[in-house]
């Protein structure tokens, strides 16, 4: 293949994303961190149905919903990054499927990390074969292999083709994931109702976690981007 | 149409001819998931070997032996840059995709023949209520596992990578097959329930899904 284009014009240059990692270190971080320490704060004082060691477990819930649908976003980013760049054929598109792709296993691991102690309080086990256990692990496996498959391939035009072409494959694969684990029994708790203190903790959790895993991949997106224009001699 | 179906023939018949003549695949994949059957019986013990483990057990004989067949129906265009003359063939690059996903049927439908019934004889499943089920069952699941299959192996033997990422990229992506099969045909054979629609919707879903996605990206993956 050789309709990638070697110099392509980045949407970012050097000077441009110096600025933006030193706006990020001095206003973005510290706010997502603000944001965190506020959010465990309440966590810590938001009353739960009752005391005993599940109800105190159940507040891992703020983090696990969060960071679950941000995992999800994290896919969905890797897929339009897969599909911008099978059709314009741009590195930085690889780039941003990259850091996604990365992000998304991160949160993962998390979501099953947050789900598995929560499972333990309230089922006295690890794991289960529940839907959604199920549904969560073969997607963090799913993007896993993703980056293991970038490892192997050496040509960074051949790998940018395959992991996209991977990238679509995995996200059309999720909804048939999440349906099929469907079929098997149900015991994770379907819907939960709750307080409106609770809704707004919940809500409050979204902002500190969204702004985490959006940091993140726009930090490894720029390191990409560095170490390309690095690859490329200094030139774009 | 029936160019195209011509020539989907003549690449599917070429790749088993070769493998009729050379006798190098079928023999040695047959053999592993026989083996698969056996170790995973033994494995299990007389105990829980017995009734409805089959589905499982053959799932597990039929990944790997699919995913050795995929392997080397692509292998075979390694040698003597048969690649390049392929991919020169004035042939749309969907049609290469489409003669390869036969001949890894055609080599699919041959291995199960003999898997199959091991399975289910070493496993005791009675196939009586619904034999027609079964078989429709897994002919569905091995379209969609072959039409995955089938795209990453042109990935895999273009990249000449070593040979577990083939099974690294193909086992989760095929994990909905193995779910929505499995419990498909539990609930039919064990609980002794009707034909679950939602399963087999899943199974048809993602036959249509991988078949045409991978005919429109095949043509980015081949390489010579």
């Amino acid at each position: 293949m050789t309709l990638i284009s070697s110099n392509p014009p980045a949407p970012l240059d050097s000077a441009d994303s110096g600025a933006l990692a030193r706006a990020m270190a001095v206003l973005y971080w510290p706010l997502a961190a603000v944001l965190t320490t506020v959010g465990v704060f309440v966590v810590c004082h938001v009353p739960g149905p009752n005391e005993d060691q599940v109800s105190l477990v159940q507040r891992i819930y703020y983090v696990h919903l969060p960071v679950a649908i941000n995992t999800f976003a994290a896919c969905l980013t890797v897929f339009i990054a897969s599909i911008g760049f099978l059709s314009h054929r741009r590195m930085w598109w690889d780039d941003l499927a990259e850091a996604a792709a990365r992000v998304a296993v991160l949160l993962g691991a998390i979501v099953l990390l947050t789900g598995m102690i929560w499972g333990r309080a309230a089922w006295n086990t690890w794991w289960t074969w529940s839907p959604r256990l199920t549904f969560s692990l073969i997607l963090w496996l799913l993007y896993v292999v993703q980056l293991m498959v970038r490892a192997s391939i050496e040509s960074r035009e051949r790998r940018a083709v395959i992991s996209a072409v991977y990238g679509i494959i995995a996200f059309l694969d999720v909804p048939l994931v999440y349906l099929s684990a469907k079929l098997i029994e149900e015991m994770h708790p379907a819907s939960y109702t709750m307080e409106p203190v609770q809704k707004w903790t919940l809500a409050l959790w979204f902002v500190p976690v969204t702004m985490i895993a959006g940091g993140l991949i726009s930090m490894r997106y720029q390191l990409a981007r560095r170490i390309s224009a690095k690859l490329a001699g200094g030139t774009r | 149409m029936i160019a195209t179906l011509r020539q989907i023939g003549l690449l599917a018949g070429k790749d088993l001819r070769i493998e009729a003549r050379s006798r190098q695949t079928l023999g040695l994949v047959i053999i592993l998931g026989v083996l698969i059957v056996i170790v995973l019986g033994l494995g299990l013990g007389p105990q829980q070997a017995a009734g409805f483990g089959a589905p499982a057990v053959l799932w597990v004989a039929y990944l790997f032996a699919g995913v050795l067949c995929f392997e080397k129906t692509m292998a075979i265009e390694r040698h003597d840059g048969a690649m390049a003359g392929l991919l020169l063939a004035p042939v749309d690059r969907g049609v290469i995709y489409a003669g390869k996903l036969l001949s890894n049927l055609a080599l699919m439908l041959a291995v199960a023949l003999v898997i199959t019934p091991a399975g289910i004889l070493f496993f005791g499943f009675d196939l009586s209520a619904a034999p027609w089920t079964f078989a429709c069952v897994i002919g569905l699941s091995m379209i969609g596992f072959a039409a995955v299959g089938t795209l990453f192996s042109a990935v895999v033997s273009s990249t000449r990578l070593q040979g577990g990422l083939l099974a690294m990229m193909v086992f989760p992506i095929a994990l909905p097959l193995v779910i929505s099969s499995t419990q498909l045909l539990l609930r039919v054979f064990r609980d002794g329930k009707a034909v679950d629609g939602e399963a087999l919707a899943i199974l048809i879903a993602f036959d249509a899904i991988f078949l045409v996605v991978s005919w429109l990206v095949f043509e980015w993956v081949l390489e010579p």
